[in-house]
């Protein structure tokens, strides 16, 4: 027994070093290929930065500024919106709560691109240009009833406040803002008619000569903020419920009331973390091909007008290059844009990630940490 | 008529056991059958792929539609061997695939088809001309006209929409968007503005969607949503687009759709392919055609263009 | 002014944050339900009008829904009203205000048939072998007949009737299945429901896509996902070793673990772009070259297929794979290694005997995460490898049973194919609320497995340790 495993001793050893080769080679193998990419993606766009054709660049304009426009009205959106729901289920939600309701959030993330961008193309968007007025009112009408719950709520008894408490605030508001945004669709249309003459679109061209596209920036930015709400909020939402409980403890102990708190202090300390968070959900946004591709009218204008659609640097990847000659022009300045793409989602991710475990660092410092 | 006409040939057909396009091979066929390129055609070759299917199960169908334009680079990158194209191939394209195999690519005419310049069905414009649309879609005017870009300078009177044009296209890969081009804006530019959809359908769509667009499409996506523009022809006398003078092209827009086949000139075609092309040019297959919307050919003109 | 501050302090703002929540909540629930009303819905069987107008035209149908006129006097309505191959037209625009009459009798029949779609209207008489039937003999027969195989029905010539009094005969070959859904009870109608489901799921689609199924669809989703996973299981977890276990915990692989952090933010088209110009073109260019020079010029591997896409999105969820197998292997305190080191274990020992065991919940998390997103990933795909029909399957009885160089259909293209390529929007849109349906069920189902099973893992590891 003993001289089967003493003779056995070598060949463990052999094995093992042969293991731990393989898998360093296979590890080493798996992240260079990983890394390959981008130096596929510069090879193959190189002759066209070498070949100093760099009048035909100017294709990619248009497609440049598609992406950012369909971006910022991405992120127009889901800012306020996910940064808000974080700092709410971060310092306001009951825990009871706020344990269901942070999956069901990031759920949302797990919802294919394909079937948002096929409900904001092929329903949302006929909807809104019927119903661009009761769209405009809703999308300003239904924060401001938010905050009108708020001041009723403040201006409500002791007896209400204690009924409807503020960390069950997000339940009570949904039915609420469902009869506001019945409210506002009802009420549009004399709105409508008293301030716009009935029609807003004419108003708007009339008045300012904005033309409106079915598909929009509008549009994409509603659906596209849907997409990137998740990972924000997410982000968010951690960064904010790591910040060291005795700093908001103090801040209330020295007399800022909770709000304050809040913002003075966690947002403060929190910065960096939100600062990663937006720059996520602006990777998500550039890099999205399938609502875009649905949901916007694939124009490559240079326009401003969020009542215009755009063309964005994936989507014009997606529809052109199967039919694009390989090393041809057009092949290589599409390579050239998912180049471009590559770069900005991986610069923006490694800032990210850099403020990100700062940030770590500074909480640990502060004594406190998640 | 026209439908007892019709109904009897459908009937007839339906009624007979599926042997109209007899196979030389005998009954079992298989292979991979590909086809890369027209999105216009796409319709009309899915439904060719199903019945070749039924009947022979062991054809094994794959088709790719983007567009005209992928076709071409698809023969002659070698993906496919069959090419549905909206439109001819251009001298470069027919050129190139000449200079990678030596000889040219075989070319069928299928069917026929219309482009149609479409409006809101209740919009009430009576008809409009070649110049005034291109006069609406185009940029670069290059067939003569000062733009147009509002109803009230297309129609007189005080009923329609009013405002700008919103305007509807296919996207650039698309033949429907090469034929238009060339047609219709005399190979000048489409305003930045022309919405380019990913297919023929989302245009009709659109254009069903809202009061004051106007957009262009294939014959065979026509829906009660919409109402076709009767176009004035050369002698000036508005033409409605229907099965009639699409067939024997009164119609300014009618053209034919194309099947491209990479046939070298000693070598037989892939049992797959030879079946399908054979089922494409029976009185079935041209019944099918009609079933997709588009107007079939004359069965004397399919024959001549028989060469497997 | 202090007032105002305290109210905005204590009421508005941390309201408006609650609004948010509840505003996405509300988006989200309003995108869950109307996938779920309008995918489900289809398939139940629709009551029929008949319609008759003050012109006198009669119009027979399924009303689809109601638009406000242009000149916001009235409104109109579309009805389904099938009979391509007579009408030219599927549906027909009606003005309410023209309607004179309604009705919905009973013996409105829809026919499902090949080549020309639906029809909408009443049966005369069946012949079969010489017999005629007509009236409820005639639909009892119809009924029974459509349970025989194919080749058998064609012995059955129906004479039908369209509401405007047209007559035309049909084999009974070519209907798919009949109802007569102004005459059925509750119970028929989910009796009709359930098997329209199942037929959804189970049959490939019809009609260029604008009906029957998408179980090629289903198929090739799972299969391509199973042939990713099978590649991307054993070669991230062997990264992620590598990086955690074998590795010098220096600068370097602190920033190499950033960059293939990072690489899960990367647009999946980026990777469609690799795939296509490294996969396809390049590596499938030279098999092809190599191996398939005979059945050049058609393409074997040098074109999009099923393993091209399993290999780009291998890549594409490899991230996932990693970090999540890292952060298993993270977990397991250092004393669990050492313990095994000092009981004489090679590395080798204790990685297959103490360490991966502990971390095998932490891959699993990581797969079915990494399935979750390729699941639903469209845009690479349409560089690498989908087909809009490809009704035969890449695993077949057909040697060598798995054809890897097949191109395959997706849930996810199929949806943005018969959404904006097909014939006609109108007529596809229900089935691509089902299709998005499924898509959306399917992968938050296997998202909520991978949800449960890291929580699941923690409460466990939570209690060990």
């Amino acid at each position: 027994m003993t001289r089967a495993r003493l003779s056995s001793q070598p060949l463990r050893h052999l094995q093992d070093r042969i293991a731990t080769a393989l898998i360093t080679a296979g590890g080493i193998g798996v992240l260079l290929a990983v890394l390959g990419i981008g130096v596929f993606l510069l090879w193959e766009a190189a002759p066209l930065l070498l070949d100093e054709e760099l009048g035909s660049l100017s294709m990619l304009t248009p497609l440049a500024w598609g992406t950012l426009k369909a971006a910022l009205m991405a992120l127009l959106f889901a800012l306020p919106l996910a940064l808000g729901a974080a700092a709410y289920s971060a310092f306001f939600m009951s825990p009871r709560l706020r344990s269901r309701i942070k999956p069901t959030l990031e759920m949302m993330e797990a919802i294919p691109g394909v079937v948002v961008g096929f409900i904001a193309g092929m329903v949302l968007a006929p909807w809104v240009e019927r119903h661009l007025a009761s769209t405009l009112v809703v999308i300003v009408w239904l924060p401001l009833s938010a905050g009108l719950a708020g001041m009723l709520w403040h201006l409500a008894s002791r007896h209400w406040q204690r009924r409807l408490p503020l960390s069950w605030a997000a339940l009570w508001l949904i039915p609420w803002l469902v009869a506001m945004g019945m409210l506002a669709l009802w009420s549009t249309p004399l709105v409508e008619q008293a301030l716009w003459g009935g029609d807003l679109r004419r108003y708007l061209y009339d008045a300012f000569g904005l033309d409106y596209m079915t598909r929009n920036a509008l549009i994409v930015g509603l659906a596209m903020g849907f997409a990137v709400i998740p990972s924000v909020y997410s982000l968010a939402e951690d960064a904010l419920n790591e910040v060291p409980r005795p700093l908001m403890e103090g801040a209330q102990a020295l007399g800022a009331s909770r709000w304050q708190a809040v913002i003075k202090v966690a947002l403060a300390a929190a910065g960096p973390g939100l600062f990663s968070a937006v720059m996520i959900g602006a990777g998500r946004a550039v890099g999205e091909t399938m609502i875009v591709l649905m949901a916007s009218s694939n124009t490559a204008l240079l326009s401003a007008s969020p009542f215009e659609g755009m063309r964005t640097m994936a989507a014009a990847i997606a529809i052109e290059l199967p039919e694009a000659t390989v090393g041809g022009v057009t092949y290589r300045m599409l390579v050239l844009a998912a180049l471009v793409l590559f770069l900005f989602t991986f610069f923006v991710n490694t800032l990210a990630e850099v403020v990100r475990q700062r940030l770590r660092r500074r909480y640990q410092r502060m004594g406190g940490g998640a | 008529m026209k439908y007892a006409a019709a109904l009897g040939l459908a009937w007839l057909l339906l009624s007979l056991p599926p042997a109209g396009w007899a196979q030389p091979q005998g009954p079992s066929v298989s292979g991979t059958l590909g086809a890369v390129g027209s999105d216009t055609m796409a319709g009309l070759m899915l439904r060719w792929g199903e019945a070749l299917t039924t009947r022979y199960p062991d054809i094994n169908v794959q088709f790719q539609a983007s567009g005209s334009a992928s076709a071409p680079p698809a023969l002659l990158a070698g993906t496919t061997r069959i090419g549905p194209m909206s439109r001819p191939m251009t001298d470069d394209e027919r050129h190139a695939f000449v200079e990678r195999y030596g000889y040219p690519p075989l070319e069928l005419r299928v069917a026929r088809d219309a482009l149609i310049v479409i409006v809101h069905r209740h919009n009430p414009l009576p008809d409009i001309s070649l110049d005034e649309v291109d006069a609406v879609f185009s940029s670069t005017q290059a067939c003569g006209r000062a733009p147009i870009a509002h109803w009230e300078t297309l129609a007189e009177g005080d009923t329609g929409p009013r405002g700008p044009i919103a305007l509807h296209g296919r996207n650039i890969t698309s033949g429907t968007y090469g034929v238009f081009r060339q047609r219709v804006l005399c190979d000048g530019d489409f305003r930045p503005k022309v919405s380019k959809h990913m297919g023929a359908s989302a245009v009709v769509a659109a254009v069903g969607e809202s009061y004051g667009a106007m957009g262009y499409s294939g014959y065979n996506h026509l829906t009660p949503s919409v109402r076709p523009l009767p176009l004035s022809n050369r002698q000036g006398r508005p033409v409605m687009p229907s099965d009639t003078t699409i067939q024997n092209g009164d119609y300014p827009l009618s053209r034919y759709l194309y099947i491209y086949v990479n046939l070298p000139p000693e070598a037989p075609l892939p049992p797959a392919e030879r079946a399908f092309l054979n089922l494409v040019m029976s009185a079935e297959g041209q019944q099918i055609t009609r079933a997709a919307g588009f107007v079939p050919l004359p069965m004397d003109t399919l024959e001549a263009q028989r060469a497997w | 002014m202090t007032w105002l501050k305290n109210a905005l302090q204590q009421g508005v703002w941390p309201w408006l944050c609650a609004g948010s929540v509840a505003l996405s909540l509300l988006m989200l629930g309003a995108l869950l339900a109307l996938l779920l009303t309008r995918g489900l819905g289809h398939f139940w069987p629709a009551a029929l009008t008949e319609v008759t107008l003050n012109s006198g035209d009669v119009v027979a149908g399924e009303a689809v829904r109601d638009m406000p006129l242009p000149d916001q006097s009235g409104s109109e309505r579309l009805y389904f009203t099938g009979n391509r191959d007579l009408d030219d037209a599927r549906w027909r625009w009606v003005a309410t205000d023209a309607i004179a009459r309604q009705a919905q009798p009973e013996n409105l029949l829809r026919l499902e048939r090949r080549t020309w779609g639906d029809f909408i209207g009443y049966l005369e008489a069946v012949e079969v072998n010489g017999e005629r039937f007509t009236g409820d003999d005639a639909w009892q027969q119809v009924q029974q007949a459509l349970s025989l195989p194919t080749a058998q029905r064609a012995r059955y010539q129906l004479t039908l009737r369209t509401p405007q009094g047209q007559t035309l005969r049909q084999s009974l070959a070519t209907v798919i299945s009949a109802e007569a859904p102004n005459a059925m009870h509750l119970g028929e109608k989910l009796g009709a429901w359930g098997s329209d489901v199942w037929q959804f799921l189970s049959q490939g689609p019809r009609a260029a896509n604008t009906g029957g199924g998408v179980w090629p669809a289903i198929f090739g989703t799972m299969l391509m996902v199973i042939v990713m996973s099978v590649i991307v299981t054993p070669f991230g977890v062997l990264a992620a070793i590598y990086l955690n276990e074998i590795a010098h915990q220096g600068p370097l692989t602190r920033l190499v673990r950033v960059g293939v952090r990072n690489l899960a933010g990367v647009p999946s088209i980026v990777y469609g772009v690799f795939g296509l110009g490294v996969f396809v073109y390049g590596i499938g260019g030279s098999l092809d070259e190599w191996f398939f020079a005979d059945a050049l010029p058609s393409p074997t591997f040098g074109t999009g297929g099923l393993l091209w896409a399993s290999l780009t999105l291998a890549l594409l969820t490899l991230p996932v794979v990693i970090v999540a197998t890292e952060e298993g292997l993270a977990r397991i305190p250092d004393a669990q290694r050492e313990g095994a080191v000092a009981l004489g274990a090679t590395r080798l020992e204790m990685l297959t005997r103490v360490v991966l065991p502990m971390a095998t919940p932490a891959m699993l998390t990581g797969v079915i995460l990494a399935v979750a997103r390729a699941a639903g990933e469209v845009a690479p795909l349409m560089l690498v490898g989908v087909a809009k029909l490809a009704p035969q399957m890449p695993l077949d009885g057909e040697f060598p049973y798995l054809h890897l160089e097949r191109k395959f259909m997706h849930l996810g293209y199929h949806l943005f194919d018969t959404a904006f390529h097909g014939e006609d929007v109108q007529a596809a849109i229900p089935l691509v609320y089902a299709t998005a349906l499924l898509l959306v069920l399917i992968v938050l189902v296997l998202n909520l497995t991978a949800i449960l099973l890291r929580h699941h893992l923690r409460r466990q590891r939570g209690s060990e340790c």
